[in-house]
């Protein structure tokens, strides 16, 4: 099926399976059903920044989303949208500075105000995450295998040669060649793809059921970015990880995620599976987006249709809808009061007064 | 960065994720600073004390003491320091050593920033062999046991204070030069200094006009902690009895002398050492926190 | 001046590009030869320098008004005796002649006659350096066992408690004098406490004799590096590597001591060539002030003797020191990171 963006939509198809995509909906993992209890829970969260001089920056704004086990969701939003805040929160990694409120439930367990051992036990183990600069990620100093032994060692009770070996396994696995020697190497001496399957191996180590992708690609060029993606996902089949990918790139999340989340000002503003969201798009904030991406069928030198304005001031709270601003669409009531995001659809969240599609004229 | 990385061990999340806030006020918070106005009012008030107050007061004066005063504990009348042992009031010889140690500091930093600056200037700037021989003969200096030389010279020259002057200059020079050179490469690759170069500029113009400017503050940082330095080793002199003249008053003599009465008198020794300590103590705070602060940007 | 305390940022000696730029010839696939080439090419280029400060020395010392024959004879020597003494001593030759034969002595390894001690300076300079020697390790090992942890735990928690009471200390360190310190040191801990003497007695080989001018010199050092190290290593922390590590599961002492150290530790490295001048030039004073004999104090003895010969070869080991020591720490730097030892990468 073919996405407004001339993309193929849903999930690429495994091998084997030529399933519709009505079924990808379907968790991944063998053995669990539908009333598997969800691999995270997320709700109301809220995520506040003081600096020294008493600023406060609202960084999330109460998101809730759920997780099942071995699915593949995307979170969309441009900077300063609150998506890496959010990601950082799962992980049990924001600084001191941060006040998080509301509830991060990790196959039933409460992450938000969990002390600091325990959140030592469940980064790495229970959530990994790969990041955005594979240049940076590693540290310089260090083999390689010494630290994906380091990860394996944390929360394994190997010795030295059995986690050694497992280093070269997981190198095998993320399709590094010539294994046993790159253990051995210093991160400058592989290619930013490589380095990035090293990272990718690191989070992989002691088999977290999620792991968490943060614009894991975006600093990588379109070959070794798919190569990457397809990386993810025949782990994630292998292993039963869930994926949350992290992107500003929609036609990424398009390609690969199951269900999309899009996040505007520390809020999240339209949920669906990835199918629904671009068929039929509610959100005007996401049809600008979808709109703004350049397509392939588009004649040439034409003028992309841009967002104006710009994104919020996180430091103020205002009433009304965040997107109001710079939202076409934008009604008096739409200034006045926030819509709370709500199920307007089966399968489709949005928070929005006037959304697209319904009592307007169809457009594009 | 919005995000405040208050926490060396927590990472803060990316810049980009959390939109700035955007307020900067410059002056004003310069003077809201304690780490920068503490010390520099401490340094005022010092050399209002050194160089004003003797005009304004009678203070006794510091050499030509008759024995009969000799030996006065502190806090005695019409002596708050007390008197050393050959009878010179030690308050006033705090005030005059202080000029000297002032004097001297500002002067071979003069002199240094002046000269030094411009030499590593023209290498960074120009390249080639005037780089390369400077670069030699500042290795030769740096390699140096800089104490030694200034021994040297001062003994050579005779002392005084202006050659002790001249003497510390010889090392205050290479210190500018290497760091006025370091600016001036890592300034020279500047996209506007490029484009100045480009636009086929004069170098003198661009000199001037972009890369001085640009260096002033680094220069500056560095001036006040060199200060700091110099004060010292111009009181190592003195200590070692090298440094100025008997029977002018300084405070590393002041503390030589005193070294003998240690355990008797230990005000003789103290009393000029929370001087120079605080001195160099609030010139390193100053230059310290200027360049924290022009650092951030 | 050359080196201060605080100013500015270690860079490595002037002589060569900063940071890895100097072992751009180690890029090559071999390990082995491209070191001795590097190791090769900077000894050239230091040899020079020594010869420059030697002659500086020659050039200032001879430029004095006194000489050592009338030092040697006292104030009443006759004319015609210290005429004798002149020419005994080679002292009515023009400097270059004197120079040169220096120069040619050196070469074979002699490093003439001290004019005062009678004696030659090898011999003299063999018995002095390892009691500055013993002084200055002595001073680094306690420089180092407590900067180092001092600094971890102060980047631990930034503005913490300790934070802000090391910081507080490390300034007051560096901002107080060697031989203020010294005399503070001595009216503590020997006068009122005698736990350690005033002065050294013997030749030094006594641990206590030491402590103190150790400590001396230890003081500043630590200042200096406790601040530079912390700043370090709180830069390291802002790394995305850091990150990572903690995205392992690492605690954060973990991280800090085991990933941020390593990186800071090159700095560190770089750093005390730098200061090695600075160190020799506290040695000298100190050494003055506990009565310890050792080649700093022999300095001010043979200035004040205008014992020439004893001068430079004092001064010349004092350059090759710091000569080497930069050398040194130029190529531990590059064998420590691994970026220059094994090459940039071939992506």
């Amino acid at each position: 099926m073919a996405g407004p963006l001339g993309q193929r939509v849903g999930r690429r198809a495994a091998p084997s399976a030529g399933a519709s995509s009505a079924e990808r909906h379907e968790p991944v993992s063998p053995g669990s059903g539908p009333d598997a209890a969800p691999l995270l829970e997320v709700s109301d969260l809220r995520v506040r920044f003081r600096s020294r001089d008493g600023m406060v920056v609202n960084a999330v704004q109460g998101i809730s989303f759920t997780v099942e086990p071995g699915q593949t969701l995307a979170i969309i939003g441009e900077s300063g949208s609150g998506k890496t805040v959010s990601a950082y929160a799962l992980m049990g990694l924001l600084p001191r500075t941060a006040q998080v409120s509301g509830s991060i439930r990790f196959r039933g367990v409460e992450i938000v105000a969990l002390g600091e051992k325990a959140l030592q036990d469940h980064r790495g183990r229970n959530v990994a995450m790969v990041f955005q600069n594979p240049e940076r990620s590693l540290n310089p100093t260090m083999q390689i295998g010494d630290q994906i032994t380091e990860a394996v060692r944390q929360h394994l009770p190997l010795g030295r040669r059995q986690a050694a070996d497992r280093a070269v396994e997981l190198l095998r696995m993320v399709r590094i060649p010539a294994p046993e020697r790159r253990c051995h190497e210093y991160p400058h001496q592989l290619s930013g793809g490589m380095r990035q399957r090293v990272v990718i191996a690191i989070a992989l180590a002691c088999e977290p059921q999620l792991l968490i992708a943060d614009e894991a690609t975006t600093a990588l060029d379109v070959t070794t970015q798919a190569q990457i993606m397809e990386l993810l996902l025949d782990l994630q089949r292998e292993l039963g990880t869930a994926l949350l990918m992290i992107s500003h790139d929609l036609a990424l999340a398009a390609s690969y995620a199951e269900e999309v989340l899009v996040m505007y000002a520390g809020q999240v503003v339209e949920r669906a599976s990835a199918t629904d969201l671009f068929a039929r798009v509610r959100m005007p904030y996401t049809r600008a987006l979808i709109d703004a991406v350049p397509r392939a069928d588009q004649e040439s030198h034409v003028l992309l249709p841009v967002i104006g304005g710009r994104p919020p001031d996180l430091s103020a709270v205002m009433p009304g809808c965040s997107f109001a601003p710079r939202c076409p669409d934008a009604q008096q009531d739409c200034r006045q009061s926030a819509p709370p995001l709500e199920e307007h659809e089966i399968g489709h969240w949005w928070a929005c007064w006037h959304p697209c599609g319904t009592e307007r004229p169809a457009d594009a | 960065m919005a995000v405040p990385v208050a926490d060396a061990l927590s990472p803060a999340p990316p810049a980009g994720d959390v939109a700035a806030p955007g307020r900067r006020s410059r002056t004003r918070g310069l003077l809201r600073t304690p780490e920068i106005t503490i010390p520099a009012a401490v340094l005022l008030l010092l050399l209002f004390f050194c160089f004003v107050w003797p005009h304004i007061y009678p203070v006794p004066p510091p050499t030509g003491g008759s024995i009969l005063d000799s030996g006065l504990p502190m806090w005695s009348p019409g002596h708050i320091f007390g008197t050393d042992n050959v009878g010179n009031d030690i308050m006033s010889r705090i005030l005059y050593g202080g000029q000297v140690s002032f004097e001297v500091a500002a002067a071979v930093q003069a002199i240094g920033l002046v000269i030094g600056g411009a030499l590593g200037v023209i290498a960074g700037y120009f390249g080639g062999p005037v780089d390369s021989v400077l670069m030699r003969v500042l290795d030769v200096f740096i390699a140096f046991p800089s104490l030694v030389l200034i021994l040297a010279i001062v003994d050579s020259l005779g002392q005084s204070e202006l050659n002790v002057i001249y003497a510390l200059a010889a090392f205050s020079i290479p210190a500018f030069a290497r760091v006025s050179r370091a600016a001036t490469l890592r300034l020279r690759d500047q996209p506007f200094v490029v484009a100045a170069r480009l636009s086929s500029v004069k170098s003198w113009r661009i000199i001037s006009g972009h890369l001085v400017p640009n260096m002033m503050p680094q220069l500056l940082t560095f001036s006040l902690l060199g200060a700091a330095v110099v004060i010292i080793l111009e009181g190592a002199l003195d200590f070692l009895g090298y440094g100025i003249p008997d029977p002018a008053p300084s405070w590393g003599k002041m503390i030589a002398n005193g070294q003998t009465m240690l355990s008797v008198r230990p005000s003789l020794v103290i009393v000029p050492s929370i001087f120079l300590f605080v001195t160099v103590i609030c010139l390193n705070l100053l230059g310290d926190g200027l360049r924290a602060r022009w650092e951030v940007r | 001046m050359s080196t201060s305390v605080t100013a500015g940022e270690p860079g490595t000696s002037s002589a060569e590009p900063s940071r890895p730029g100097g072992g751009a010839a180690a890029g090559r696939r071999l390990a082995g030869s491209p070191a001795l080439r590097v190791i090769g090419r900077r000894l050239l280029i230091t040899i020079p320098v020594l010869w420059g400060v030697t002659f500086l020395t020659f050039l200032v010392l001879n430029a004095l008004p006194g000489d050592a024959a009338t030092a040697l004879l006292g104030a009443n020597a006759t004319p015609a005796e210290i005429r004798a003494e002149t020419i005994k001593l080679h002292l009515n030759e023009s400097i270059w002649v004197r120079y040169w034969d220096w120069l040619v002595g050196l070469l074979h390894g002699n490093l003439g006659t001290s004019l005062y001690y009678n004696q030659p300076v090898t011999s003299i300079l063999g018995q002095r350096i390892p009691v500055t020697l013993e002084l200055v390790v002595y001073a680094l090992v306690i420089t180092f066992v407590i900067s180092v942890p001092l600094a971890i735990l102060s980047a631990r928690k930034p503005r913490g408690a300790v934070d802000r009471t090391s910081m507080v200390f490390s300034m007051a360190s560096l901002s107080v004098a060697p031989y203020v310190l010294a005399l503070l040191l001595i009216l503590v801990f020997a006068v009122n406490l005698q736990w350690f003497p005033a002065l050294a007695s013997g030749t030094g080989g006594d641990i206590r004799d030491l402590t103190l001018p150790a400590i001396t010199l230890a003081i500043p050092l630590i200042g200096f590096y406790v601040r530079f190290l912390r700043a370090d290593l709180l830069e390291q922390m802002s790394e995305e590597y850091t990150v990572t590590a903690l995205a392992k599961g690492l605690s954060r002492w973990k991280v800090l001591s085991r990933h941020a150290l390593r990186n800071s530790f090159i700095g560190l490295i770089t750093v005390i060539g730098l200061n090695l001048a600075t160190l020799i030039g506290a040695t000298v004073i100190v050494e003055q002030i506990f009565g310890l004999s050792g080649i700093g104090y022999e300095l001010l003895r043979a200035i004040n003797n205008r014992d020439v010969p004893l001068v430079e070869g004092i001064v010349l080991v004092f350059a090759t020191i710091v000569v080497l020591a930069n050398l040194a720490t130029d190529l531990t730097y590059d064998a420590l990171d691994p970026r220059i030892r094994h090459g940039r990468s071939r992506s």
